[in-house]
C-alpha cells in the first residue's frame, strides 16, 4: 500500500520495483527528506532513492543491478548512529532500508549462537533470548531500541556490557554478506557448508573482520551470527563515590582489570552530573566522581561478592559506598537513558575510546574548552561520561547540548575544538561517519590506510558500496 | 519567507529541533527495557513502510517545509492526512517531558496547508456538511434524534447523554443501546434536542472556523437541561470537551463522563452490576482519544473486569501504548484501505489473546475495527462496551468486596504520614501494589494526599512491594524513619522484604513533579 507515490525518476526505479515491490520503493522528495538525517546533525548527500528489500535474494538482486549500472549503494540499518554513517556521501545512491529484514533465524543451543537479519533490532533480541533463557554479550548502543544488528557491527558501535564483552564487533561469530558483484559470502566457520556456524576462526584467515566495522564499504550485510550466553539471574549493583577523579580512576581501573562487572559505568565530572542524573550527588557535596557497577551472574553468591569486592576496592582508594540507585535505574532504563537528555537541548558527541588510564588528560582539556567558551553561562550544558570496555580501556563520552537553533553555531566550535582535543590526546573513535572521518585521516598511517583501499578495490571494483565513505571530504 | 507559509506550524519550530531522532517513535521495542510495553509504536509506519510515516521522519519533513527544502505540493497534503495523531510517537518519545507534540504538530501543518489553498475536496464537503447540517455525514440535523425512535426525553435531568454524530447516524446501535443501559440503570438522563457536531472532525482535520459556534450551542443546549454531568460514549467527543474545548478558553461548570467512567461510579458505589451467563474470555482496545489523549485506561478495566464470568486478557500493546485501530485524525474517511489495513493489525494482536470478543469504548474504533476484522477476515466478534453490558444480567451491588486489611491499613497509614510526599506537586500520582491489592496516591496539595482504591489511570510512578515489606513499613511512626527503610527494602532486598518500581514517566517529567526529593529522602540518591 502506498499513500505517497514515487516519483518515478531515478533511472533504476522500474527495475528496483519489478525486484521488490511498488510499496517498498520511492524515490518521491517527501519520503527521501525522511531519510537526510542519522541522530546527529550533519548532513551529506540525500539518497536518490529509497528500497525495503524483504530478504536476502531481494539483496542480491539490488547489488546485481548496481553493480551492472555502476549505481552507489548505501546499506542502513534503522538510522539512529550519532555520526552520520549511513548517509550516502554521492548522489543518486539506492539506499536500503534494510528494517525489513528482523527475523531470528535460528538459536543454536549447542553452539551458543544465534543467527539474525540484518535489520533485527537490539531490543528485540534481548527480549527474545531472555524468552528463552539466553543473554547476549554485548546488549546493544544506548539507542539499541531502534538501533540494527548489522548497523552496529559495520560501525563499530559501543554500549550495554562492553565492560565485560568488549565493543559490538566482539560478539560476531559469523556474517553473511552480499559482496558488490553480487556473489553471498558466508564467514567464520560458514565457510564449511557442512559445518554449523560455531566458531569465528578456523582454517583460513579471519574474513568476518574485514566487514565488521567497514561501514557499508564492502557489502552488504544480510544476515549476523552472534554469541549468546545462559541468562544471569542474580544481579548486584554498587554506586561509589570519590572525593577526586584520579581516585575514582584507579579504583575505575582496577576493577576491569580484575573483570567484575558485566557493566561499568563512570560519571567523571561532578560538574556534569545534574545533566546527566539529576539529584544525584546533592547529599554529597564533597563527591567529585562516582563509578556505577552492574554485576550479573548466574550465581548469587558470586554475584555478591563481586559486589563486596567492588566495595573494597572503592574503599581502599578512599571512596564511598553511596547507595545502588544509579547503578540499577542504568541498567533497568536500558536504552531510555539518552532520550530524556535531549531536554537539554541537540546534543553534540565526541565519543571516543582512549585507555582508561588517560581519562584524566582529556577532562582537562574538556574543561578548559568548557571555561574557554564560557559554556554554562551561556546556557550550553554537558556530560562527561566514561564507559569502561573490556580490559583497561573506556569510551569517552563528553557531550554538550545546544537549547536552541541559535546556540548551535557556539556549541559546534567548542565542539570541533573538543574533537581535536580527543584525537590530540590519544583518542581514536570507535565509529568513523561524519563525525570523525576527516580528523581520522588526518592521523592514520599511509601503510595502513593503503592496506584498506587495496581490500576494498578487489571487493568492490566499481565503487559501488557506500562511495567516498573513508575518503574523507565531507 | 518560508515560514510565513507555516503560521501554525511555525510555533513548534524550537521544539522540533529537540527531537534527536532516536527513532524510538518508529522502532522501539522497551518491553525489555522497562516493562513500558511498547512495540512499533507507529501504526501507519507499521503498514506503509517508509521512514516518512513515523514521526522521526515527520520531524525532518516538517523541518524541511519549514527551511524550504521542501515545497508544499500534493504529496505533502497526502502525506500529512496519512497520520491517525493517535499520539503514541508522543507517549513513547522521551526527548522532552511531555515528548514531542506530533499530532498537534501535524494538527498545524494541516491548518498551514488550507492557508495555502491546499484542501481537501473531502474535507471541504465536511466542513460544509458540519456548517449546514450540523455532523459531518450530510444527514439532516432534524432527522438526528430519529435513531432513538418514539423515546421521549424530558427537558431537564441530571444527566445528559452527549450521543455524537456518528452514533446518531452510523452507528446508531451504540446510540439505542447507551439509552437502554442508562435506562435500565435507573439514570435520570435526557438526550439534547438540538445538539450538534462537537468539532472533534473538524479539528482533526485542521479546520477551525465554526468550532466556537458548535460549542457555544451545546454548552447553552447541556445549560437548559439544568444537568450536572454530561456522559458520552464517543471517545472523540470526549477528548473534544475535556481537552479541545478547554484549550479553546471555553468554560463550562458540567462534569464531562465517558460512559466507561461513569459506569464505573455506579459499579463502585453499588448502583450498578453485572453478570454473564457464561464465561467469557475478552480484550479491550483502548480508544486513542480516551487514552492517550485524556488518560482514561482503568475504568472501562474495572467496568469489564466488574462483570461476572468475565476474563479480561490485554493484548501485547494497551494502555498508553496501545496501537491505533486507524480510524483516527480523518484516515478513514481520506484512506479507507489504509485505515482497514491497520484495524487488520490491531485485529491479529486481538486474535493473538485467544479471546472471544474484542470490546472497545468509542464508535469510530468500533467501525474501524469491525471493517478491520473484515477486510482481513477474521471472525473475532466486536462490540463497544455498552451493547455488550446491555446483555448481560444488571443487578445492583453484585460486587464482591474484597477484604483487604492490609491494603486499608497501608493506605491510611500514607494518608496519615504526607510528610513522605514531601515535595511532589500537586497531582503527582503513584500506584502501589503488592499481592493483589492495588490502591493509589494522588498529591492534591502541600502535605496533602489522597488515597484512592484503585490502580491509577495514568500513574507517575508504579511501586510493588512484599506484604512483609508493608507490614515493617507501616510501623514506623517517623517519616524519616519510613523513607529510610523504603530506600533498604530497594537497595537491599531480601526474599521476603522488597520494593520494586516502574518509571511510568520519563525522567524529565518526573523531576518537574518534584520526584527529586522524594527519591532522596528515602536515601535512593
Amino acid at each position: 500500500m502506498t499513500v505517497v507515490g514515487s516519483s518515478k525518476n531515478h533511472p533504476l526505479y522500474s527495475e528496483l520495483v519489478s525486484i521488490t515491490a511498488k510499496e517498498r520503493v520511492s524515490d518521491n522528495q517527501v519520503i527521501i527528506s525522511a531519510y537526510s538525517k542519522d541522530a546527529c546533525h550533519l548532513e551529506a548527500e540525500r539518497p536518490g532513492i529509497i528500497v525495503m528489500p524483504n530478504n536476502l535474494q531481494e539483496v542480491q538482486e539490488i547489488v546485481k543491478l548496481c553493480a551492472r549500472t555502476k549505481t552507489p549503494i548505501m546499506p542502513a540499518g534503522g538510522r539512529s548512529g550519532i555520526c552520520g554513517a549511513c548517509l550516502p556521501r554521492v548522489p543518486n545512491s539506492v539506499m536500503l532500508d534494510m528494517v525489513n529484514m528482523k527475523k531470528m533465524v535460528s538459536l543454536d543451543e549447542k553452539t551458543m549462537t544465534v543467527t539474525v537479519e540484518a535489520g533485527m533490532r537490539w531490543a528485540e533480541l534481548i527480549h527474545i533470548l531472555n524468552d528463552k533463557g539466553f543473554k547476549l554479550g554485548f546488549r546493544g548502543p544506548y539507542g539499541g531500541n531502534a538501533a540494527t544488528i548489522a548497523g552496529s557491527v559495520s560501525i563499530n558501535s559501543m554500549g550495554y556490557a562492553a565492560s565485560k564483552y568488549g565493543p559490538a564487533p566482539e560478539g560476531v561469530i559469523s556474517l553473511e554478506v552480499v559482496l558488490p558483484n553480487g556473489e553471498i559470502v558466508r564467514t567464520g566457520s560458514g565457510w564449511n557448508t557442512e559445518a554449523q556456524i560455531f566458531t569465528r576462526y578456523s582454517s583460513f584467515a579471519d574474513m568476518t573482520g574485514i566487514f565488521l566495522g567497514d561501514h557499508g564499504t564492502l557489502g552488504v550485510k544480510t544476515k549476523v551470527t552472534l554469541k549468546i550466553y545462559p541468562k544471569a539471574e542474580f544481579s548486584t549493583y554498587i554506586d561509589l563515590g570519590f572525593r577526586s577523579l584520579d581516585d575514582a580512576m584507579v579504583a575505575f581501573e582496577e576493577i576491569q582489570r580484575r573483570g567484575l562487572t558485566e557493566e561499568l559505568n563512570c560519571l567523571l565530572a561532578r560538574e556534569s552530573a545534574d545533566t546527566y542524573f539529576p539529584g544525584l550527588l546533592d547529599s554529597h557535596p564533597k563527591i567529585q566522581a562516582t563509578i556505577h557497577s552492574v554485576i550479573m551472574e548466574t550465581d548469587k553468591e558470586l554475584a555478591e561478592r563481586k559486589v563486596q569486592i567492588i566495595r573494597e576496592i572503592g574503599e581502599n582508594i578512599k571512596g564511598k559506598d553511596i547507595g545502588n540507585f544509579a547503578a540499577q535505574i542504568h541498567w533497568a532504563e536500558k536504552f531510555n537513558e539518552v532520550q530524556p537528555m535531549y531536554n537539554n537541548g541537540f546534543w553534540l558527541n565526541t565519543c571516543h575510546l582512549r585507555p582508561i588510564y588517560r581519562l584524566p588528560e582529556l577532562m582537562e582539556r574538556m574543561r578548559a574548552i568548557f571555561k574557554k567558551y564560557d559554556l554554562e553561562k551561556k546556557g550550553i550544558s554537558w556530560i562527561a561520561d566514561a564507559l569502561a570496555v573490556e580490559r583497561t580501556y573506556a569510551a569517552a563520552w563528553v557531550t554538550i547540548f545546544a537549547p536552541t537553533r541559535n546556540d548551535m553555531e557556539l556549541a559546534e566550535r567548542a565542539w570541533n575544538e573538543m574533537l581535536d582535543a580527543a584525537m590530540e590526546t590519544g583518542g581514536c573513535p570507535y565509529w568513523s561517519g561524519l563525525l570523525w572521518e576527516n580528523r581520522a585521516l588526518e592521523k592514520v598511517d599511509d601503510n595502513f590506510i593503503q592496506l584498506y583501499r587495496t581490500i576494498k578495490k578487489a571487493i568492490d571494483p566499481d565503487n559501488i558500496m557506500a562511495p567516498m565513505v573513508f575518503e574523507g571530504g565531507y | 519567507m518560508t515560514e510565513s507559509k507555516f503560521p501554525n506550524l511555525i510555533s513548534y519550530k524550537d521544539e522540533l529541533w529537540l527531537c534527536g531522532r532516536c527513532g524510538d517513535c518508529s522502532l522501539a521495542d522497551k518491553t525489555v527495557a522497562s516493562g513500558r510495553g511498547v512495540d512499533h509504536p507507529c501504526a501507519i509506519k507499521n503498514v506503509l513502510g517508509f521512514e516518512a510515516y513515523s514521526a522521526k521522519g515527520r520531524v525532518m519533513i516538517l523541518n524541511d517545509l519549514l527551511e524550504g527544502k521542501l515545497e508544499i505540493n500534493q504529496d505533502v497534503v497526502d502525506w500529512a492526512h496519512a497520520c491517525n495523531t493517535c499520539k503514541s510517537c508522543q507517549e513513547t518519545c522521551m526527548a522532552t517531558a511531555d515528548g514531542i507534540h506530533m499530532p498537534d504538530m501535524v494538527e498545524a501543518l494541516r491548518k498551514d496547508l488550507i492557508v495555502n489553498g491546499f484542501t481537501v475536496k473531502k474535507h471541504d464537503e465536511i466542513e460544509n456538511s458540519i456548517i449546514n447540517e450540523f455532523n459531518p455525514y450530510k444527514e439532516t440535523q432534524d432527522f438526528r434524534l430519529k435513531v432513538f425512535g418514539d423515546r421521549e426525553f424530558p427537558p431537564k435531568a441530571e444527566v445528559v447523554y452527549f450521543t455524537g454524530c456518528t452514533s446518531s447516524y452510523r452507528e446508531k446501535e451504540i446510540a439505542v443501546t447507551t439509552v437502554e443501559l442508562l435506562t435500565k440503570l435507573g439514570v435520570d438522563y435526557t438526550v439534547l434536542q438540538d445538539e450538534r457536531c462537537c468539532g472533534s472532525v473538524l479539528l482533526r482535520l485542521g479546520r477551525e472556523k465554526t468550532f466556537g459556534n458548535l460549542t457555544k450551542h451545546n454548552i447553552e443546549s447541556i445549560n437548559r437541561t439544568g444537568a450536572k454531568t454530561v456522559v458520552t460514549a464517543c471517545a472523540g467527543c470526549y477528548r473534544t470537551w475535556k481537552v479541545d474545548v478547554v484549550e479553546a478558553g471555553y468554560e463550562y461548570d458540567f462534569q464531562v463522563l465517558h460512559i466507561t467512567e461513569f459506569l464505573d461510579e455506579l459499579i463502585t458505589k453499588g448502583a450498578a452490576s453485572f453478570e454473564l451467563k457464561e464465561k467469557l474470555r475478552v480484550t479491550y482496545h483502548d480508544p486513542c482519544h480516551l487514552g492517550r489523549h485524556s488518560e482514561v485506561y482503568e475504568a472501562p478495566r474495572r467496568v469489564i473486569e466488574s462483570i461476572e464470568n468475565v476474563e479480561l486478557v490485554e493484548m501485547a500493546t494497551n494502555k498508553r501504548y496501545a496501537h491505533c485501530c486507524g480510524s483516527g485524525g480523518g484516515v478513514k474517511g481520506t484512506y479507507s484501505n489504509l485505515a482497514n489495513e491497520v484495524a487488520g493489525n490491531r485485529i491479529r494482536e486481538a486474535e493473538e489473546t485467544g479471546a472471544e470478543l474484542l470490546l472497545t469504548a468509542c464508535p469510530f474504533c468500533y467501525r474501524g475495527l469491525r471493517d478491520g476484522a473484515k477486510y482481513i477476515g477474521s471472525d473475532i466478534k466486536v462490540l463497544d462496551l455498552p451493547t455488550f453490558l446491555l446483555d448481560a444480567k444488571i443487578g445492583k451491588s453484585m460486587m464482591k468486596v474484597k477484604d483487604e486489611p492490609l491494603k486499608l491499613k497501608f493506605m491510611e497509614y500514607l494518608v496519615a504520614h504526607p510528610m513522605i510526599f514531601d515535595g511532589l506537586k500537586k497531582g503527582a500520582v503513584i500506584d502501589y501494589e503488592f499481592e493483589d491489592s492495588r490502591f493509589h496516591i494522588e498529591v492534591i496539595g502541600k502535605r496533602e494526599v489522597i488515597a484512592k482504591p484503585q490502580r491509577a489511570e495514568n500513574p507517575d510512578v508504579e511501586l510493588m512491594f512484599s506484604p512483609a515489606a508493608v507490614e515493617t513499613l507501616v510501623t514506623f511512626t517517623s517519616e524519616d524513619k519510613y523513607a529510610e527503610q523504603f530506600g533498604k527494602f530497594f537497595k537491599e532486598p531480601t526474599d521476603s522484604e522488597w520494593i520494586r518500581f516502574n518509571l511510568r514517566l520519563n525522567i524529565v517529567k518526573l523531576l518537574m513533579k518534584g520526584y527529586r526529593k522524594f527519591a532522596q529522602k528515602a536515601g535512593l540518591i
